[in-house]
């Protein structure tokens, strides 16, 4: 594609859609629809004469249009259209705005895939920059920290010690020992903690590390084990995939919720993609509020009575 | 999203404040030899080292890829960064998807050519549909035959034919909005200290379909990546040479005073091209503007990822015993030229590395002086490589009962069928990197100071020095004494002591939720007196008693797997090994490297795991276990320097 061409969105003239804004009161006056119904029944018996010599309808090509037109030209060339140029792009404009009318009026856009859904894009798209035109303000960012803690509340933080043994080096009098090391640390004159355990390339101890750093370096289960420890004291053995620990935890910290501050960027992303999802989820249930949805066939029985089931149900 | 991923996701969101590594502590009994010159109070206080490797994926593709998006891929960047996140998320199979554990990083690498193209031709953009190529991908794809579309996709774009009215480029509306979708879901999902997502892109170079791909990857925020547009290889306003590309790096440094690397990869689809001694596209040998234009650019290679293994092949390695591992070596990327024997040598990391010896004992620069990580260039916006949870290199190979007999591509006029079988479940990135920032994570891949893994997260240590001892080992903390005495992984040895051969460290921690770890080795590669260049790999730690047997080799681990339940147990391996190793054949005056392998016991495959939960019978041949690895970054030697 060349990058000036106009974008394919701009089906609809600006003019246009702003006279049927205007029009749509009339569209609910009583006399209209009686009109309507007229010229309908008129048409009908026209068409079953066969006569061909309607009036032509009218097509306003609007000057702003053509000035458009021009400046789409003047983008792709870099230099204004000629006159004749100029004459060329309005006619073929014309040539589109019919066949586009007429198409519109055959129903050719209606078993169209490609149009329908670039159609329902479109208007998919429409919710999304409405989003995104709306700066967030700090006040909505702290109603939704407020109401979604459960998302921003940090985890709990441990500072913990821990003794290694290697079941690859004792085998199976692994337990044993833990039992008995144990005891010693627990004494009144512990063991200094370079002479016991076995060396190992895990840390022998973790200061505030969340539970998911300490799932990282020990695995899940010992980061759950850990966190339950008790404080200020030796403890286990707690098994890991490498052999066993004994622990003896400093301090655990619940984890707290830190200000708006700290992770606005955050919470406006999640808030952002809330945004996005309740208004298209918005768009669809007023656009569906329009219509009455029956669905044919074996399916829709099957549905219809899961729905009667379920309201049932609901009334238990 | 986050509400249905529970306590994880929250946890994780409260994390971004703590940085992991801050929170492991050293013994405070043992001053650190690398702040012993000036020793503070707070053991914590000097230290410059990491103490834990971050793991993410530096190759992920999304919907923004028009292949990818072809294949059927509905997610998109956003998506990808909250699932490698932790979170869950609906794959585009429309399944839930999530990861045993949250990734440290990732990089969103879609092809710069089309950037964008795919959403577009999706949603049915009429200039795209005017063209007939245009409307018959659409058709394809919506007639449920994406796939077909995606192979005629990369099939076109490998030679050349894609039609003009489809070319996305650079400059225009269509382009520069899609670069700027990436980029800002790149900002949304960026927390410093919690989750790094790194700007980048694959240039994907891929004349007559032989792969020369490669990353770029920003160590920028948005507002300098948004300066300038991805380089693409379509003409005229990319090119398909890497000196151009290198040029593109150098004139985005200059104009936005930012910082970016290349990765190249899956040199095993590069028929022979990946690591070139003539460039192929000016047929002159590789000069010293090539060599040093390469090594500034392309401190990494990818060395494991999806479609193959690339460390090294059984025809270059016959003495190597694992070298027959993930195997693809039919062809290149399109399999439109079949492989031939003498293409090996220079696509495999390897031999590239010995070759990169040589080229530096002539040009005075080596051009191949890489370090390693893996990926998983995957195409369906998710990270997922784990054997028990692989999610398949594009959305058609998202776990289903047929996708274990499915073939992936199948080219009549040169034979070449592959199976969706023979697509690994591998790999990751591991960055020592000191902080989990987008700054940190790109400075330790400068330095080199990476492993590659095949989908396990074992931890792996690697020191070169002089001085190394079996005391140095009985610490409680290797890093201090590897960083205090010596250089880590990607690092250089220099001019060796009189009477001195170098000496190494090695550790490896098995992942905690994974299987043991069979043995440590140290692949060699040096120079001779003569200019020709050598390999050996030593056995340096392993599990249990086995004695070493006459051919000089550590026996078999043996395996514990249970291919039809598809489980294992950990009553062979180790948990820990670690060593201190001296190199017995030293001569000062070789050039070398030197890099550490590290293998675990046999586990299942990803596709024992599908036959046992989808309860279907695999194609003769389907290889159900796996011997999963690691490589690190090699330490070179210089003689002299």
């Amino acid at each position: 594609m060349t990058p000036t061409e106009p974008a394919p969105a701009d089906l609809t003239d600006p003019d246009a859609a702003a006279g049927a804004s205007r029009g749509r009161r009339w569209l609910r006056e009583p006399l209209l629809h009686f009109l309507l119904i007229g010229v309908a029944l008129f048409m009908f018996y026209r068409a079953l004469n066969g006569a061909g010599d309607e009036a032509p309808r009218s097509m306003v090509i609007s000057e702003s249009r053509v000035d458009a037109l021009a400046e789409n030209f003047a983008r792709t060339w870099l230099r204004p259209p000629t006159a004749e140029e100029l004459r060329g792009l309005v006619d073929d404009y014309v040539a589109e705005e019919v066949y586009y009318r007429e198409a519109i009026a055959m129903g050719l856009d209606r078993d169209d895939t490609v149009i329908r859904r670039r159609l329902r894009q479109k208007m998919e798209f429409v919710t999304d920059d409405v989003n995104s035109a709306v700066p967030v303000t700090d006040a909505q960012l702290q109603a939704y920290l407020d109401t979604h803690r459960e998302q921003f509340v940090g985890p709990g933080k441990v500072t913990f010690e821990q003794v290694f043994l290697s079941r690859d080096k004792r085998g199976d009098g692994v337990e044993r020992d833990a039992t008995q090391l144990l005891e010693r640390l627990a004494s009144p004159s512990p063991p200094s903690l370079l002479d016991v355990g076995d060396a190992t390339l895990l840390p022998g101890s973790m200061r505030d590390a969340t539970p998911a750093d300490v799932d990282n370096t020990f695995g899940a289960e010992f980061a759950e084990a850990v966190m339950k420890a008790p404080a200020g004291q030796w403890s286990g053995p707690i098994v890991s995939g490498y052999g066993l620990h004994l622990v003896r935890v400093e301090k655990i910290e619940p984890g707290a919720l830190p200000g708006l501050a700290a992770i606005r960027p955050a919470v406006e992303r999640e808030w952002q993609a809330q945004q996005r999802r309740q208004a298209k989820e918005a768009l669809l249930e007023q656009l569906l509020s329009k219509y009455d949805v029956k669905i044919e066939g074996p399916l829709g029985d099957a549905m219809r009575a899961a729905a009667t089931a379920g309201a049932a149900e609901g009334k238990r | 999203m986050i509400t249905k991923t529970g306590l994880r996701a929250g946890m994780a969101l409260g994390a971004m404040l703590t940085l992991p590594m801050a929170a492991i502590a050293q013994p405070a009994n043992e001053a650190a030899p690398a702040a012993a010159a000036k020793a503070t109070y707070s053991p914590y206080a000097a230290r410059k080292y990491p103490m834990r490797p971050l793991f993410g994926d530096t190759h992920l593709h999304t919907s923004a890829s028009a292949d990818a998006g072809a294949f059927g891929t509905m997610l998109g960047p956003r998506e990808a960064y909250q699932f490698a996140r932790g979170e869950e998320v609906m794959a585009s199979g429309k399944q839930p998807a999530r990861l045993s554990r949250p990734l440290d990083f990732l990089v969103v690498a879609d092809h710069s050519d089309q950037m964008g193209f795919f959403p577009d031709l999706q949603a049915g953009k009429p200039e795209l549909l005017a063209d007939p190529t245009g409307k018959k991908w659409y058709d394809l794809i919506k007639s449920g035959q994406g796939a077909v579309a995606a192979m005629e996709i990369i099939g076109s774009f490998s030679q050349g034919t894609i039609p003009k009215a489809l070319v996305y480029a650079p400059g225009t509306p269509a382009y520069q909005s899609a670069w700027r979708n990436m980029i800002n879901a790149a900002e949304e999902y960026n927390e410093p200290g919690r989750f790094t997502a790194l700007i980048g892109y694959e240039w994907t170079s891929n004349t007559g379909g032989n792969n020369l791909h490669r990353n770029v990857i920003y160590r920028d925020n948005g507002d300098k990546a948004i300066q300038s547009e991805p380089f693409v290889t379509m003409k005229p306003w990319g090119s398909d040479d890497p000196r151009e590309l290198w040029k593109w790096m150098t004139a985005y440094e200059l104009k936005t005073g930012g910082k970016v690397l290349a990765i190249a990869h899956n040199g095993n689809l590069s028929n022979g091209r990946m690591f070139p001694i003539i460039e192929s596209f000016s047929g002159k040998p590789v000069d010293k503007d090539y060599a040093e234009q390469r090594a500034k650019w392309e401190p990494l290679y990818e060395v494991t990822q999806t479609k193959g293994d690339g460390e090294t092949h059984p025809v270059l390695s016959p003495n190597d015993e694992f070298a027959n591992f993930e195997r693809w070596d039919f062809g290149n990327l399109d399999a439109s030229s079949p492989k031939k024997k003498d293409m090996l040598e220079f696509e495999y990391a390897r031999s590239a590395l010995a070759k990169g010896l040589k080229f530096e004992s002539e040009l005075g620069t080596n051009p191949y002086k890489f370090g390693m990580i893996g990926s998983t260039d995957s195409h369906t916006g998710l990270a997922a490589v784990e054997e028990d949870n692989f999610f398949g290199k594009t959305a058609p190979q998202e776990p289903s009962p047929e996708r274990m007999t499915a073939t992936f591509m199948n080219n009549p006029k040169t034979g070449i069928k592959i199976m969706d079988w023979q697509v690994g479940s591998s790999g990751y990135a591991a960055v020592w990197a000191n902080e989990n920032t987008r700054a940190s994570i790109w400075d330790a891949m400068q330095r080199r100071e990476t492993y590659a893994t095949t989908g396990p997260r074992m931890v792996v240590r690697f020191f070169g020095g002089w001085d190394f001892s079996k005391s140095d080992i009985q610490t409680r903390d290797l890093a201090a004494v590897g960083y205090g005495k010596g250089v880590p992984m990607g690092g250089d040895l220099r001019a060796a002591p009189a009477g001195k051969s170098p000496s190494f460290i090695v550790a490896a921690l098995k992942d905690p939720i994974g299987a043991n770890l069979d043995r440590v080795q140290i692949v060699k590669g040096w120079l001779d007196a003569a200019g020709k260049t050598h390999e050996q790999v030593y056995d340096v730690v392993w599990s249990g008693d086995r004695k070493v047997g006459k051919d000089g080799k550590v026996p078999t681990v043996g395996s514990t797997v249970d291919v039809a339940n598809a489980t294992w147990t950990n009553t062979i391996g180790a948990s820990e090994l670690v060593s201190v190793w001296h190199d017995p054949k030293f001569d000062p005056r070789q050039r070398a490297f030197y890099y550490v392998r590290v293998l675990e016991i046999p586990t299942p495959r990803w596709t024992a795991y599908d036959a046992k939960r989808f309860g279907n019978t695999p194609l003769p041949g389907t290889a159900m276990t796996i011997t999963e690895r690691a490589y690190t970054s090699p330490i070179w030697y210089t003689s002299g320097g």
